[in-house]
């Protein structure tokens, strides 16, 4: 239990609008948590504040020792937290290598070194290999969202976060990317997900966090939030 | 043969409107920034060229390493510490600046240096180069030369290095690029410097060919934005391209309209373009 990332208190909003109220949650290196709630609950606010996009206005933000509340973007990444945005977010018009070699933006690092990470994300995802030198976004949306994981790998984060995984992807590629993250945790990097798809969330997570209106409305095991009968109805249809 | 020596001429002169252009593009397409400077800028490069042959004896082309760092350096601070408090701002508002910028630019070179023209003369060989019945003066050919390889390497620059693909990346998406680590405001300040770092290249060239003054500026203005829109926003190659069909277009103008006619055949040229394919030469639909 290495604790990765610490949230305590956290209250974020755009402007006048309050969207988080007193966010509490961490995540712990080597171990994948998920995050769901309806739409509109502050999942995305959630990630966007512990990226530094969004200043918040309360509460802390802790990884290891730093206190990151209040920081920079930058300040963010350095301290080992990567955010693929929902949507992914891929920068049109660069090659899928140019996008990972952005991922590895704010580490000065020798060119050694940075091929050699690629070629890690080249063989957990061997289409971006055949794919290197093309434009990002003329792939699928399945490899898309492979290239946004490798561009944030290739920051080499201690806590990984990503927003909406399976959002409009294949069964397939959805089952690929669980194992590939199963596979990426169990190396030590803790991992966020935010995810619509419950079923989805339960498979991968060890945790999982329910959001409802900006709070935190559960938390605990994926096991315990499976049997929850409120969750059964709310999000899996069941009893 | 007359047509191809003419052709050729425009190619020569299109090879300074790339060097003027390509920076003048970046800045838009990046900052979305029009920088109306941009041509007080040229004139500025030009009479660093212009003084540094004059007491330093120094050839117009190499006086591209004084100019294009000095004028770095200003773009950069002028951006970071300047612009960058009305970089938000809608882009009426930094067209306003850089107006004012360019108000003040030229009228303090006016007043130091006068409106005079001012050649820099004697240091390239007069008697041009014959290929065939072609002729090839060696300064506008050096020149040329000197104006594209600079805007490609201008190119490599952003799609080869760690910082450009930082500008090409805030260009595409400025949020996602900060998720990155990329300090936004530095990457602007960075652009704007190459923006004029190209122009005062640019000045440089042109001073080896033409006479320098102040009163240029409207025009190399006027060249950098057609050039630009011709060739796609934004895009370096495609300020090349469209400086080289600019300088086509004027020369086989004048040849066919009139001496006189050649900007405004480029003009009409422009307006043809803007309706059948207004992304430009090489832009991409749909960008900005
Ligand atoms: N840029 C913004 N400005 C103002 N309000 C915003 C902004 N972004 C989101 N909101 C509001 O904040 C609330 C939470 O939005 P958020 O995107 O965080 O939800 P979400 O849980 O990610 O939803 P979804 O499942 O649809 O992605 C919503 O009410 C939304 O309207
Ligand atoms: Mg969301």
């Amino acid at each position: 239990m290495t604790p990765g990332l610490v949230v305590s208190n956290l209250s974020a909003g755009y402007g006048d609008v309050s969207v988080l109220t007193d966010v509490s949650m961490s995540a712990e290196v080597g171990v994948i948590t998920a995050v769901i709630g309806s739409n509109g609950a502050g999942k995305t606010t959630l990630l966007r504040s512990l990226s530094g996009l969004l200043k918040p206005r309360q509460g802390s933000i802790r990884i290891g020792d730093a206190e990151l509340s209040g920081s920079k973007a930058l300040d963010f990444v350095n301290a080992g937290i990567a955010h693929v945005p929902e949507g992914r977010r891929l920068f049109a018009g660069m090659t899928v290598e140019d996008n990972l070699l952005m991922g590895a933006f704010a580490r000065v690092a020798p060119l050694a070194e940075l091929r050699r990470d690629l070629d890690r994300i080249y063989a957990m995802f061997p289409k971006l290999a055949e794919r290197r030198r093309q434009d990002a976004v003329s792939m699928s949306g399945g490899e898309q969202q492979m290239c946004a994981i490798g561009r944030g790998l290739m920051s080499r984060p201690r806590v990984l976060m990503i927003d909406e995984l399976s959002l409009g992807l294949s069964p397939v590629a959805v089952d690929f990317l669980v194992e590939s993250l199963k596979t990426i945790s169990s190396d030590g990097v803790g991992i966020v997900v935010v995810e619509q798809d419950v079923a989805v969330a339960l498979d991968l997570a060890r945790h999982v966090v329910v959001m409802d209106r900006g709070r935190v409305s559960k938390a605990g095991s994926s096991s315990d939030i499976a049997q929850d009968r409120a969750i059964r109805v709310a999000y899996l249809g069941v009893d | 043969m007359q047509l191809a020596q003419v052709i050729l001429n425009g190619l020569l002169l299109g090879g300074l409107y790339a060097a003027m252009a390509a920076g003048f593009s970046l800045v838009w397409g990046v900052l979305n920034i029009i920088n109306i400077a941009q041509g007080s800028a040229v004139v500025l490069g030009s009479y660093v060229a212009y003084f540094a042959w004059r007491y330093a004896g120094l050839n117009p082309l190499l006086a591209v390493a004084l100019a294009g760092p000095l004028l770095f350096g200003a773009g950069w601070v002028l951006q970071r510490f300047l612009i960058q408090r009305v970089i938000a701002a809608p882009v009426l508002i930094t067209l306003v600046f850089t107006f004012g910028m360019d108000l003040i630019l030229n009228n303090t070179m006016i007043s130091l240096f006068t409106a005079d023209y001012r050649k820099i003369e004697g240091v390239f060989p007069t008697v041009p180069l014959h290929f065939g019945a072609l002729t090839l003066p060696v300064d506008r050919l050096l020149a040329a030369a000197a104006g594209i390889g600079v805007a490609f390497g201008l190119h490599f620059y952003l799609h080869r290095s760690r910082l450009g693909r930082a500008i090409v990346a805030v260009r595409m998406d400025r949020q996602t690029a900060e998720l990155m680590g990329v300090r936004v405001e530095i990457i602007y300040a960075t652009t704007f410097g190459l923006g004029l770092a190209m122009a005062g290249v640019a000045g440089c060239l042109l001073a080896a060919i033409f006479p320098t003054s102040p009163l240029n500026s409207a025009y190399y203005l006027h060249i950098a934005f057609v050039a630009c829109v011709l060739g796609g926003l934004g895009s370096v190659l495609g300020a090349v391209a469209g400086g080289l069909l600019l300088g086509v277009v004027e020369s086989l103008g004048a040849l066919f309209v009139g001496a006189e006619y050649g900007t405004t055949v480029a003009a009409v040229v422009l307006l043809l373009m803007l309706f059948t394919r207004p992304q430009g030469l090489l832009g991409r639909a749909g960008y900005e």
